[in-house]
């Protein structure tokens, strides 16, 4: 049993008895390595466990971004039907400017996402979850090299692999293939209310990123009109100069608090809002592994009726073949009863996996709505206090 | 005696005794006329009065912009020394956009700058005031089509002439010209106190400016992100989407009070900040009138001590040129009186009206500062309560 853990991923101290059960993750220290084209952050991972299968009270490895996305795609091929964690974006352009912020925003994602793991009961117990948080580096850097098949893909080609599996969801729900899909009502239900939900997320996340954006021009503004209006001030001297200067004064910082809650847009806010869409994304991609394992279901259905057809007929003629055909008949009908159960797994977990997302979903956006409202109320406060102490000064100056 | 009035050029009823004099202007009613290149706008000028020189108690007169430019013109030429209440600018490109905002900004400017005069002890009694508030439309236009000399000159020329007389004092200043210039320290300190004014006037507009257009952006910016939250509110159902409606909501809400408070700030700050520095640029004006008076003045002393040397030398030698040369040199000598008295009229006038616009400028820039003050405090107010008020919904929602 691991002891949940909230999503902001600190590392909790186990505070419970070395009897109980705990897995603790977390990432930290980013640190840029190499240089140029060649540049990259390690992070350190620190896990805190008493598990039997992990190494001692506490292990500490360095990682870099490739190797979380190895761990991503490990659990993806093995866990089909769970919503895997989503990753942040790697992204190639920002890579190169390296901003304080976007290392910032990079290392929570990825502490997030190794938490999330630790945190679900089945992937928590995957082994390559194991090799992630203890192999030391040399291992890893092997490990990855070994790949083969889609995990020696470039995360870019990744990309393109969700894409065409998305753009093949589409083309199987419109209908554009062959009809093989599963006649669910409250599956298509459920697959209608996520492709909506990623559009309208990715409108909504769009928009706030355009807001922090905008408090970021109104502080910058703000500091600009504030040191114009200083200048000002010491030019005309007497009381109307010192009111200016009070005014600038004030102007300037009020872009200081302008900037920070800009920042807490960004970190509180933007992020989680792009951390939901990214999870939406991940379930759609295992709509479409769902999908696959559907059609793998019914094309080997029907190859069996085919060979069954055929072994009858050999049977009948007393062929040679029989005995071929039977061992290959039997074959199949095993691959088909695994491709049965594989499906039935896959819907079943999905069923709980939803039922979780939505838990955790509304509890993640009720926090960041929560997050937003209150950091525009405190800002809107800080200005409101600041503006109104000025005015008496300028009252007294507008009736001299 | 003229009633004093505020300058915010409201009409005032005459509640004073009908026996005590009164002048009291307002310019209204903007309406489009024209079409195309051609088009111009046309304002009601109400002018109520019990002054004789006036024609009865009441007269409305129809008057375009460049009646106004008449008017200031004329006054420029006749009044040397005092610093004629300056004009909005003419934009030619802002013209064929005719923005209602645009329109009310100039009628604005415009009530203003025919209310100055009329207030000012010296401008409210010149015909040419009188001329503009009576004569009717064709008069006035044979009027504006007769100017010669510098009048039938566009008001770009005006700039151009502005600029021409700008840098001639500063060449003046800087004594690149002859040195024919006051010795003067406490004017040297007041036009160096200009100059500079100016400088930090315009650049503190400027981001004034600026603050008003972050401000549309960030109104527009939260419109947008409410409409996309409702979208996702509806997409979402149950408490989570009901919380992302309301937010969205209020952030409409929100954004509807940003785009008032912008407009404010444009027409309770901004334009009277632009007012401030187009006061200035008069004042400079004037400040170059004063310097060519100067200038006339000394070599009018110069010229005529080199006639009477040039006479006495005649009557010397009883030339039969002495009577034309005591001709001229008596009319060099009324000239030169002349000047002297100009430039002394000039001098004396200018000490009056530094002393008015100080104490005028005071008040103005006081009421203006007061009312930013007021203005974002009441903005940053309303945003705080709005946000608040959905604190308590939105900590249900999370905690639930």
């Amino acid at each position: 049993m691991i002891t949940t853990r909230s999503i902001s991923g600190s590392s909790q101290s186990p505070r419970s008895p070395s009897s109980q059960p705990y897995l603790s993750v977390s990432v930290t220290d980013p640190v840029k390595l190499g240089n140029g084209v060649q540049a990259y952050i390690s992070y350190r991972v620190i896990t805190k466990t008493n598990l039997p299968e992990y190494q001692g009270p506490e292990k500490i490895v360095i990682r870099r971004y490739s190797d979380f996305v190895w761990l991503h795609d490990h659990l993806f091929e093995k866990y089909k039907g769970i919503f895997i964690p989503p990753l942040p974006e790697k992204s190639a352009v920002e890579k190169f400017r390296f901003s304080s912020e976007f290392i910032e925003m990079r290392c929570q994602a990825l502490d997030t996402f190794v938490n999330r793991i630790a945190s679900h009961h089945e992937l928590q117990q995957s082994e390559d979850l194991r090799t992630f948080l203890q192999a030391d580096e040399e291992t890893m850097e092997r490990l990855m090299s070994q790949e083969t098949g889609i995990f020696k893909r470039k995360p870019a080609d990744l990309m393109q692999i969700f894409k065409d599996v998305q753009s093949r969801v589409s083309d199987v729900v419109l209908g554009k293939e062959k009809p093989v899909e599963e006649s669910n009502p409250e599956y298509e239900k459920l697959k209608h209310y996520i492709f909506e939900l990623e559009n309208h997320l990715a409108e909504a996340q769009k928009h706030a990123y355009r807001l922090v954006k905008r408090h970021r021009e109104l502080g910058q503004s703000l500091s600009d009109f504030g040191k114009a209006v200083k200048l000002l001030g010491a030019c005309e001297g007497n009381s109307l100069g010192k009111v200016f200067s009070d005014l600038g004064t004030k102007s300037e910082t009020l872009s200081d608090k302008l900037q920070k809650e800009a920042h807490q847009l960004l970190m509180n806010f933007e992020e989680p809002l792009k951390d939901y869409v990214r999870s939406v994304q991940s379930i759609k991609a295992t709509i479409a592994e769902r999908a696959n394992a559907f059609r793998r279901q019914c094309e080997l259905a029907e190859t069996i009726k085919l060979k069954e057809i055929n072994l009858n007929r050999l049977i009948l003629i007393r062929s040679d073949k029989v005995g071929e055909a039977e061992f290959e008949y039997n074959q199949l009908k095993a691959e088909s009863e695994e491709a049965t159960r594989m499906f039935e797994k896959i819907m079943r977990l999905m069923n709980e996996e939803i039922v979780r997302f939505q838990e955790q979903k509304t509890l993640d956006m009720g926090i960041a709505f929560h997050e937003f409202a209150k950091g525009q109320a405190r800002l809107a406060n800080g200005i409101a206090t600041a503006w109104r102490s000025l005015l008496p000064k300028l009252e007294a100056c507008s009736s001299s």
